[in-house]
């Protein structure tokens, strides 16, 4: 009897980890300091809001760099010119078609400035909390604004920005256990995931290159402090159109945060 | 059984009492220290899927497409000099992609950390990249940066620490390179700061360029890549210089002249755009752009294609790689060379079994410190030195430091047989060997002799042709004369072994070189001296590496620095010349700015050496000789 001892004991030491291990991860804590919103800490009571556990303040004004695939994103580029975007035959048609008097005369102009094409205009962005679980990004170029729920969506989509769903990311285990250190302890900081879908069709460039209502595109919001510069926030995503993409379309977009508002200028969409 | 039971139990105890640790309020809990690990993993291999730009990462960027680069007018203007053909050059057709561009080009990744053997904790993050075989090395474990006289590298020096859930990489000591393959500059005076994020399969790498030579504000890109579960199993990238177009004359390098590059305005024309839309800097990157080219005249878009009128110029923003705090710090170069700086000229030391033989001696207001440097390094008397020059900061300690070395090698010679005979009757021989023996061409003599230099500085030692060579400490160690460089007395000391070539003032990496007409310097002889150099280097891999040179002032470098300085001073000369031929008088060229892609980095506007004067000396050795009319 005495060398089962050793199993049954290392299993229930195993057992209470499972149990307890969880719990101790789960309990993490709020942004980091000085990233704003979040009150942090554990604390008694109903977890935090989607704002206090906020692990980056992305709120602010934001200036986008357009320092890649700057003629494509700065001119209007012309039909047909679709480089870097990895499009099939289906969207080839459509963008070999592309008519933006079409799109005047059908009052279409905001085709490019749906959610998945506006993050790419030279535009500026200002991000705030709407409510404690709903983050608002309105954009300058096209006069276009998004809404990222944390909860459940308060939109049924179909329009240009379609129905965006959030969360807060971090590295995480699928299996929280580890011996040694214990549960290890996310580190502190992590990203806004942003999954949007029920879009409008719309452009993923002016040109006319096409994403379709089936598109699913997922984002991740990061924040970045340069030591001794600028905050930047990088927004990488992967937009996925069954229809008119061959395969997942990466790209990432980088915004330098501005002190105030003073460069605020909304503009009218532009088909052309 | 029972120690294993024991075993057990002290297991049961410890992750429990560990599990219910970590729940505890952190308030409770004892300072933890740093934490070793990392806070995520990047390890893998890595693809770009290059939906970014793919023309300029896979087939190539076109010609003067400089859009949304932050360029200020010396950058604009550097691009738009540069003829890809330089790349046929023997000296650049290895060059490396440079930290930023190898995170951007095309090719795959992968990524492995390092760890200390018995402690496990992270030492280093390596990422090789397969283009160029760019191997960076990402110090994790806390150690400081180089100083600023310290070699660059095309990956440079990076160090690294988790910030929340990115890994954040400091990289400073970069060679010169590319921004983007059309030329666009990044100076060797650059550093980056990087974020990687991963999320999921989805590594993206933010590169902030911070340039003051060639930038007007930071430049901001992001970078893609998909992890991959497979080994690419292709990463190597070998390259070998050859000749690639023959005939060329060796102080050929494929420039245009300002003004004269003749695709410049194709990439407007070809896609519609203002002419001054991808050459116009750091306003090209923000919103509202196209609209504001509405009011550029064409007169104005034409003008940024040379440099603007009536400036005055730039001076240099390089960091100053003097340490200028009174003492003198030792780098170890290879072997048993070393470089001594803090005397504001450098100082090369060999030690061996022999002795010590020294290559240029300072300004000497540190002589002192230099002389108990070298005996931290050597127990053997200083027998030898070298000077590369007779310039102030090069000779400048010659008195000191030879009186404080020995030449053993001449008491017990057949001279000092006459120093006891002769020597009796003229006293000529009595002090034979107790100092070091000075050597320096013979110009150099001459030069401080017509200076009135004192007699104990000057080098008695010295040589009139092209070669003076020693067999010193198991080395071959050579002395190459290079006949009116920036002066008419320079050398460059080869030391073979350890493949360190001591340049003197014929490269510097801290400002235009010291052409001095009246003392016999000239642009033609500055090139061949530097082409001289390039002749005996050898790069380790991808022009990195390999044989190393010790600036007269300025960072320990290699072939790559001493390349970028010749093609620097050949595109001056080419410029000068061409006013000079097109009947230029010497205020005309000077008030054509034909350093301005140059200036941010070497000039200067003040000081014992400016950019007005480095004009003018070229001007005055390629003006023609006033022919003689008379009858």
């Amino acid at each position: 009897m005495m060398h089962a001892f050793p199993g049954r004991l290392l299993l229930l030491s195993l057992a209470i980890m499972t149990i307890v291990a969880p719990a101790a991860y789960g309990q993490r804590g709020g942004p980091p300091a000085g990233q704003g919103g979040g009150q942090g800490g554990r604390q008694a009571g109903p977890p935090p809001t989607p704002r206090a556990a906020a692990l980056a303040d992305l709120t602010g004004y934001w200036v986008s760099l357009v320092t890649e695939d700057w003629r494509y994103r700065q001119f209007t580029p012309p039909k047909g010119d679709y480089v870097s975007i990895p499009i099939g035959p289906a969207g080839r048609k459509i963008a070999d078609a592309w008519d933006p008097a079409k799109d005047e005369a059908a009052g279409e102009q905001c085709k490019a400035y749906g959610a998945a094409g506006v993050m790419r205009m030279p535009t500026r962005l200002h991000i705030t909390w709407q409510d404690d679980t709903t983050l608002k990004l309105e954009a300058d170029a096209g006069t276009q604004t998004r809404t990222f729920y944390f909860g459940e969506p308060k939109s049924a989509g179909g329009d240009w920005q379609g129905v965006s769903s959030a969360s807060w990311d971090y590295p995480r285990a699928l299996f929280p256990i580890g011996f040694g250190r214990g549960p290890v302890a996310p580190p502190p900081g992590g990203s806004l995931k942003v999954v949007t879908t029920k879009l409008k069709p719309g452009y993923l460039r002016k040109n006319g290159v096409p994403y379709s209502a089936n598109t699913v595109m997922t984002e991740y919001f990061d924040r970045f402090d340069v030591p001794g510069g600028d905050s930047l926030l990088v927004v990488s995503s992967e937009i996925v159109d069954p229809e008119y993409l061959a395969t997942p379309y990466w790209t990432s977009t980088h915004f330098k945060r501005q002190a105030d508002g003073s460069g605020w200028n909304p503009s009218a969409c532009a088909a052309r | 059984m029972i120690m294993k039971q024991r075993a057990f139990v002290v297991l049961f105890l410890g992750t429990l009492g560990g599990t219910l640790l970590a729940q505890a309020p952190s308030t409770s809990r004892p300072a933890a220290p740093p934490v070793p690990a990392p806070a995520v993993d990047l390890t893998g291999y890595w693809t770009p899927p290059m939906h970014e730009d793919a023309m300029e990462r896979g087939a190539g960027s076109e010609i003067a497409d400089y859009g949304g680069f932050a360029l200020n007018e010396a950058g604009r203007l550097w691009a738009l000099s540069y003829d890809p053909s330089r790349v046929t050059l023997r000296h650049h057709q290895c060059d490396a992609y440079v930290t930023a561009y190898q995170m951007r080009a095309t090719g795959n990744f992968r990524i492995w950390e390092e760890r200390d053997p018995h402690n496990h904790r992270l030492v280093a993050i390596h990422v090789w990249g397969q283009t160029t075989e760019g191997h960076r090395t990402i110090w994790m474990d806390g150690r400081p940066h180089p100083p600023a006289w310290a070699p660059h590298t095309f990956r440079g020096f990076s160090t690294g620490r988790f910030v929340g859930n990115a890994l954040l990489v400091s990289t400073t000591h970069i060679k010169q390179g590319w921004l983007r393959r059309n030329g666009t500059p990044e100076s060797d005076q650059a550093t980056v700061t990087e974020f990687f994020v991963r999320h999921g399969d989805h590594l993206t790498n933010t590169t902030v360029v911070t340039d003051p030579v060639f930038l007007s504000e930071p430049q901001v890109r992001s970078n893609d890549y998909s992890r991959v579960p497979v080994d690419h199993a292709a990463w190597l990238y070998a390259c070998d210089d050859g000749e690639q177009i023959l005939d060329r004359a060796p102080d050929f390098v494929p420039h245009y002249l300002f003004g004269k590059q003749p695709y410049a305005k194709e990439f407007a024309q070809k896609y519609k755009l203002p002419l001054a839309a991808s050459v116009d800097g750091a306003p090209s990157m923000y919103p509202g752009y196209a609209a504001t080219l509405r009011n550029v005249t064409d007169a104005a878009a034409n003008a940024m294609f040379e440099p603007a009128a009536g400036k005055a110029n730039e001076a240099s923003k390089a960091v100053d790689p003097e340490p200028r705090d009174g003492e003198i710090h030792v780098l170890p170069i290879r072997e048993n060379v070393y470089m001594l700086v803090g005397d504001n000229g450098n100082i090369v030391v060999q030690t061996g079994e022999q002795g010590v033989f020294v290559v240029d001696t300072g300004e000497g207001k540190l002589a002192d410190k230099v002389i108990a440097a070298i005996r931290q390094l050597a127990r053997k008397p200083i027998q030898f030195i070298a000077n590369t020059s007779a310039h102030p900061e090069h000779v400048g300690g010659n008195a000191k430091i030879s009186a404080a070395g020995a030449d053993l090698s001449l008491p017990g010679s057949f001279f000092a047989g006459q120093g006891g005979t002769l020597g009796t009757l003229t006293g000529l021989f009595a002090q034979i060997g107790s100092t070091a023996t000075m050597i320096a061409h013979n110009n150099v003599s001459v030069r401080m002799q017509a200076a009135n230099s004192p007699a104990n500085m000057i080098p008695p030692d010295t040589f009139l042709e092209d070669r003076r060579r020693k067999f010193y400490n198991g080395e071959a160690v050579e002395m190459f004369y290079q006949p009116n460089a920036v002066t008419d007395g320079d050398s460059i000391v080869h030391f073979r072994k350890a493949d360190v070539i001591v340049a003197g003032d014929v490269f510097t990496t801290t400002r235009y070189p010291v052409i001095d007409p009246k003392n016999g310097g000239s642009v033609q002889g500055e090139i061949k001296a530097l082409n001289d150099i390039l002749n005996r280097t050898v790069f380790e891999h991808e022009e990195d590496g390999g044989t190393m040179i010790v600036p007269g002032h300025g960072y320990l470098s290699n072939e790559h620095e001493v390349l970028e300085y010749r093609d620097m001073v050949v595109i001056v000369r080419d410029r000068v010349k061409a006013m000079i031929d097109a009947g230029a008088t010497l205020a005309q060229v000077r008030s054509a700015r034909l350093t301005a892609d140059y200036d941010t980095r070497y000039g200067a506007n003040t000081g014992p050496w400016t950019t007005a004067m480095f004009v003018e000396a070229v001007y005055n050795t390629l003006k023609p000789a006033p022919t003689n009319r008379s009858r």
